[in-house]
């Protein structure tokens, strides 16, 4: 828990040390390349600023000599944000600095595919990306980028499929399982989510939103044994959040109901634990504080569940 | 005992000062040889067998750690998935774990590589531990300003085969080796931190090279999945969610 909990303020740390650093270079302030590796290291995805701050220092000439060879990474950064902005242009423009440099690189050719993808050209798009993986078969990102234009496409059964054979060989790859889990929940498909989530939870086990999702998938199928591992799921979101996550409260509430009312009439085998009325207090409170006036919806709903 | 040695002033303009030129230079030497001759593909396409290898263990690690957060009936079914001994992720037929022992040693790319490598350490070496013996062996070379105890006479006066003369006169062919061992910090001055010249460490990447065998990594982690007991700790949960809640409410 203390490690999560470092890691989550050093983020923080990061995340204000990046925002400093934006609004200082937006301004003419300098520390325009700082700011643009700090983003490269975090993998922050701020297309906007980048660009504009990028673009400039690249106009510069004396800037961009002085960056040597660490100028070829700025155009990359460059080119990727302006086809994040759709100004297709820019992009080129880098690209084809790229590919002159660097002729036959595949990191520019991943560059080119991308450019296609960002105008559309599907079939181009897989073309390139199917030249990449000839030469290199595991090439990670590549896979991942036919996946995306499977997507982008709208085409969510060939996402699956690519994102299955993908796992196949990747199969320590928690993101993808997540992509995943959430193109299953999209097709409603909960059998199959609640694996993934299984998985997710496996690879990252103090993450509450990994637990959250999975108690959703489980509420969504129903019956009585979900529900109560739902519910259980709720439970270890709270905990792991500390009660502040409103979804997992409600939850909480949503599941008791649905299993009292399963089990009317039936004697009770499970002791009722005090988890529900102290999650419609909490519930309350929380909307008292934050929501005033909303707070008698909640009163409401919560007498409808019979709760409070 | 006591006795001063003399030591020539030519033997430090001619033997001392040259010979520690002279290692420098080869180690630099040394370095940019071993840079040309090494493999073209920095990043070779890797074997898809030891990549999908790699990543069933770590997700059977991750199963094994995180084997409590998930519902018995899920687990038991990854463990089935994993440890079958039909065709279980993890099992590798015995046959096959001998095959995969000796492929990587009758690897002819490994082997090339390794030769390479020992090719640009051994030949230098020889031939100026050959030069250094033909020319400057069995004099005194130089004198150390300290006292040392006996136990050192092997280390600064190889070559001399006199009990009598003081442990800290060193020959010249205790000064090659000195040289050859001591220069290591200087050359990571010269040529940076991560420099080809480092042969201890090279030695230690040798070794690991063969003691990571993927195969056996595989049948280390289903024998520990084996033994793994299920114990879910969600039912818990709800003890400190409620005890959690109860401390947010009382604030």
């Amino acid at each position: 828990m203390a490690a999560v909990a470092t890691a989550t303020a050093a983020a923080a740390d990061d995340e204000a040390r990046l925002l400093r650093l934006e609004e200082q270079a937006e301004h003419g302030g300098g520390g325009a390349w700082e700011y643009l590796c700090l983003v490269r290291k975090l993998r922050a995805r701020r297309p906007d600023p980048v660009l504009r701050i990028g673009l400039e220092l690249l106009n510069n000439s004396s800037a961009r000599s002085r960056l040597a060879s660490e100028q070829w990474t700025l155009y990359e950064q460059v080119a990727v944000a302006a086809m994040d902005c759709q100004r297709l242009d820019v992009a080129k423009d880098c690209i084809g600095v790229l590919s002159k440099k660097f002729p036959g690189s595949a990191r520019v050719g991943r560059l080119e595919a991308l450019l296609f993808e960002a105008k559309g050209e599907w079939a181009d798009a897989e073309r390139a990306y199917a030249l990449i993986l000839e030469n290199n078969p595991f090439d990670q990102i590549v896979h991942k980028r036919k996946i995306a234009i499977a997507k982008a496409q709208g085409d969510m059964s060939l996402a699956v499929e690519y994102l299955n054979k993908y796992l196949e060989l990747f199969m320590a790859d928690h993101d993808a399982w997540r992509e995943l889990a959430e193109i299953y929940v999209s097709l409603q498909m909960y059998k199959q989510a609640a694996f993934c989530y299984e998985e997710l939870i496996l690879a990252q086990p103090t993450i509450p939103l990994y637990h959250l999702a999975y108690a959703e998938v489980l509420y969504t199928m129903g019956g009585l044994e979900n529900l109560q591992t739902a519910r259980k799921y709720y439970a270890s979101t709270i905990q792991l959040t500390g009660g502040k996550n409103t979804r997992a409260l409600f939850g909480v509430c949503l599941c008791s109901a649905a299993i009292s009312q399963l089990t009317k009439g039936r004697n009770k085998e499970e002791e009722s634990s005090e988890l529900q009325s102290l999650a419609a207090e909490a519930l309350l409170k929380d909307y008292k504080q934050r929501a005033p006036s909303k707070e008698a919806l909640i009163t409401n709903m919560l007498k409808n569940m019979k709760l409070s | 005992m006591t006795e001063e040695l003399v030591l020539d002033t030519a033997i430090r303009d001619w033997v001392l000062v040259p010979l520690s030129v002279v290692m420098v230079l080869i180690g630099v030497l040394r370095y940019f040889v071993a840079k040309l001759m090494r493999s073209p593909a920095a990043s070779p396409s890797p074997d898809p067998k030891l990549v999908k290898e790699g990543q069933v263990v770590v997700r059977a690690r991750h199963l094994r750690t995180g084997a409590q957060f998930i519902p018995a009936k899920a687990f038991k079914s990854r463990k089935v998935y994993y440890t079958n001994e039909e065709n279980g992720l993890l099992h590798v037929p015995k046959e096959e774990a001998q095959k995969a022992q000796a492929a990587m040693f009758s690897d002819p790319n490994m082997a090339m590589d390794m030769m390479k490598k020992n090719l640009s350490m051994i030949v230098p070496q020889t031939l100026t531990f050959a030069w250094v013996n033909f020319f400057f062996s069995g004099f005194v070379a130089a004198k150390i300003p300290f006292p040392l105890t006996l136990r050192f006479r092997g280390m600064l006066q190889n070559g001399i085969d006199l009990g009598t003369v003081d442990v800290s006169y060193v020959s010249s062919r205790s000064w090659y080796f000195l040289n050859l061992f001591g220069l290591r910090g200087l050359f990571s001055l010269i040529l940076g931190e991560e420099n080809a010249t480092d042969d201890a460490q090279k030695m230690m990447q040798m070794g690991g090279g063969f003691g990571a065998n993927p195969t056996m990594s595989l049948s280390a982690e289903k024998d520990s999945l084996d033994i793994i007991q299920h114990d879910w700790v969600l039912p818990k949960m709800e003890h400190h969610a409620e005890e959690v809640l109860r401390k947010l409410l009382k604030k």
